[in-house]
């Protein structure tokens, strides 16, 4: 609920992270103090189990401007953010990760361009402080990806310290680990974005939870997402075009039966390979023309139709 | 307003116990009988409510006897046939314990050591599942479950001997937050799990006497279902395609793989290829897999689209 008591709140989803706790709400309290504005601090808890929960119970007694959100159990980094934004209240939204690798010293700066009239502004970690081969040079993969799946022109859509319009992210629904999407899923909802440069630090305390064994997943988040973005309106027209590549392929395979087996007089007998492959073709390609009919189905029952898929997506060349 | 305070702690003390009856006329009254002696020994008010579901036989009559005797019952009948997932629902709504009994008739438990169940609620356990020991089924029967819920467990990551043992006591705000349907009412323990309730199990006595021999060869392959429905639902219900198209993809590059080794076989004049059946199965492995990677994305569609529903975490406190 938007308030207006309130001009910036700032989202942090917590795991195990009991000794950037204290340190981490010091900054940024200590930011915001100086900005001069009307906050409040919002600390998600992901079912940590190492004190965490202790600590922001100590922190929340002592400072009324601190919201914490207790999870019952771990529902993964998109939950936590999605309760943090959803429970947030101010105009502006920032939202950075736990491990103090974010600088919140960065703040004001992104309040800055927010001024400005942007509705996303997201960080770049230009001078990126984690290991390169395992941290940083997928990453490098992934944004060149996912800045041409998407055209979500972004050199760094992984970092975590973004602001956003507050009408804007309480509007987006975070699912599944689409966490590591919300540009693209704001630009969805037609959101103005752009990006500032920041301070990145070596994790001091805690360990990492990221491993490289998430490419593959996000990959097919990507995928997924690619097939939102751009066929969400008419996805038949997706399917469709799957199964006339399949039908297509049968077709040719009768033109060859024809052409080569029946022409010469062979009988079908000595030709059940390419027959069989007929039958396959065809049989996938009317499976996936069903397929793409119960893909409208489902986008016309549901409650997302209509108001995505804003063709500002396309438009490359408004920054 | 005195009066209202003094009822709400009342109603906060209340058991409900939610009995699914269909086609047991036998067990009804006995089932009663034990009901009611087992709450009087828990000593808190309670409260019964028998749902019939859509039962043929004397059920029903029976069941009026009972309520037309005592007050504490109250008797729901479904119009048909709408399953036990369905029973749950509506006795929940006719019911207002903040614990709830669940025992489906099915089952026929002793209830003698329901008051067990209780003692686990002090050590901050929000579910806790009946363990049928001894068991009195037929050894396949036994079998098959003991493999179903050695599989689920180590799927939903939850240590219990009798997932769906059709008797469990729950704390009611549970079950009014977790969403079951259909046949959804058996892995209450693994939805509970997912969202992070304590879930604790505590042992219970199975009747000797007539057991269920005749399993159908359908119901062995509704176990092999189920645990499917159990991994999806504990994995992933909200991202189909990180399952379906890791699957998928590792079909269709086999496929791939195997018809571009056929392609230069033939172009490289190794020998013809026409006649081999590495051919249908390259083709076969690459329309599987596409078709999974389809499924998986239609999935995914499904998900985005009713995203408004979709509340992937429970909180348990806020401060502030």
């Amino acid at each position: 609920m938007p308030d207006p008591q309130i001009a910036i709140s700032v989202a942090v989803p917590l795991y195990n992270e009991v000794e950037n706790t204290p340190l981490l709400f010091n900054a940024i309290k200590t930011v915001l103090e100086q900005v001069g504005k009307p906050f409040e601090i919002i600390f998600v808890d992901d079912g940590s189990t190492d004190g965490t929960r202790d600590a922001l119970r100590s922190l929340a007694a002592e400072d009324p401007r601190l919201r914490v959100i207790l999870f019952r159990g771990n529902y993964g980094q998109s939950a936590a953010m999605a309760a943090g934004f959803q429970a947030s209240r101010g105009d502006v939204v920032i939202a950075m990760d736990g491990d103090l690798q974010n600088d919140p010293a960065d703040i004001p700066l992104l309040l800055e361009k927010m001024a400005e009239g942007y509705d996303v502004v997201a960080g770049w970690r230009k001078n990126r402080k984690d290991k390169l081969i395992i941290r940083k040079v997928p990453s490098r993969i992934a944004n060149r990806i996912i800045c041409n799946v998407t055209d979500v022109r972004l050199h760094d859509t992984g970092c975590s310290l973004k602001a956003f319009r507050g009408e804007v992210i309480r509007s987006i629904r975070l699912y599944g680990e689409l966490h590591r999407f919300i540009p693209v899923l704001a630009r969805i909802e037609g959101a103005q974005i752009t990006e500032v440069v920041a301070t990145h630090h070596p994790r001091r305390f805690g360990e990492s939870k990221y491993n490289i064994s998430r490419t593959f997943r996000v990959i097919m988040d990507l995928t997924s997402l690619n097939l939102m973005i751009k066929h969400l309106r008419n996805p038949l027209r997706f399917f469709g075009t799957v199964a006339t590549w399949h039908l297509m392929a049968a077709t040719l395979v009768v033109a060859w039966l024809l052409y080569r087996g029946l022409g010469v007089g062979l009988t079908l007998e000595t030709l059940n390979v390419p027959v069989t492959l007929v039958f396959l073709l065809s049989v996938g390609g009317v499976q996936f023309l069903l397929l793409g009919l119960v893909a409208s189905l489902i986008v016309k029952t549901g409650s997302r139709r209509g108001m995505n898929v804003s063709p500002i997506i396309y438009s490359k060349d408004k920054k | 307003m005195k009066n209202d305070i003094v009822k709400e702690a009342a109603q906060a003390q209340k058991i409900s116990m939610i009995i699914c009856n269909s086609n047991m006329d036998a067990e009804v009254d006995g089932l009663y009988a034990s009901a009611v002696e087992a709450a009087e020994k828990i000593n808190r008010p309670f409260e019964i409510v028998f749902v019939d579901d859509g039962s043929k036989d004397h059920s029903y009559d029976r069941l009026r006897a009972l309520a037309d005797k005592d007050a504490r019952v109250r008797v729901l009948r479904m119009r048909s046939s709408f399953g036990e997932a369905a029973s749950l629902d509506a006795g929940l709504k006719h019911s207002s314990g903040s614990e709830v009994v669940f025992i489906s008739a099915r089952v026929r438990v002793n209830l003698e050591r329901l008051p067990e169940f209780f003692d686990r609620f002090k050590e901050n356990v929000d579910l806790v599942v009946g363990w049928r020991y001894p068991r009195r089924d037929g050894g396949m029967n036994r079998l098959i479950s003991w493999f179903f819920n050695r599989m689920a467990g180590r799927i939903a990551n939850i240590r219990l001997h009798d997932i769906n043992s059709g008797i469990f006591v729950a704390r009611r705000e549970m079950l009014e937050r977790l969403s079951f349907y259909g046949d959804l009412h058996n892995f209450i323990p693994v939805l509970a799990a997912q969202q992070g309730y304590q879930v604790a199990e505590s042992k219970i006595e199975q009747k000797p006497g007539k057991f269920r021999r005749s399993r159908y060869p359908k119901e062995y392959v509704q176990r092999v279902l189920d645990i499917i429905t159990v991994f999806f639902l504990s994995r992933y219900s909200k991202k189909p395609i990180h399952f379906l198209g890791f699957l998928g993809s590792l079909l269709m590059l086999s496929g791939v793989g195997i018809l571009a080794y056929l392609f230069f076989y033939r172009v490289l004049q190794f020998g013809p290829i026409a006649g081999r059946p590495l051919l249908l199965l390259g083709t076969m492995l690459l329309v599987i897999g596409i078709q999974m990677i389809s499924i998986g994305l239609l999935g995914e569609m499904v998900i985005f689209t009713h995203a408004g529903d979709i509340e992937e975490y429970n909180i348990e406190e806020i401060l502030n």
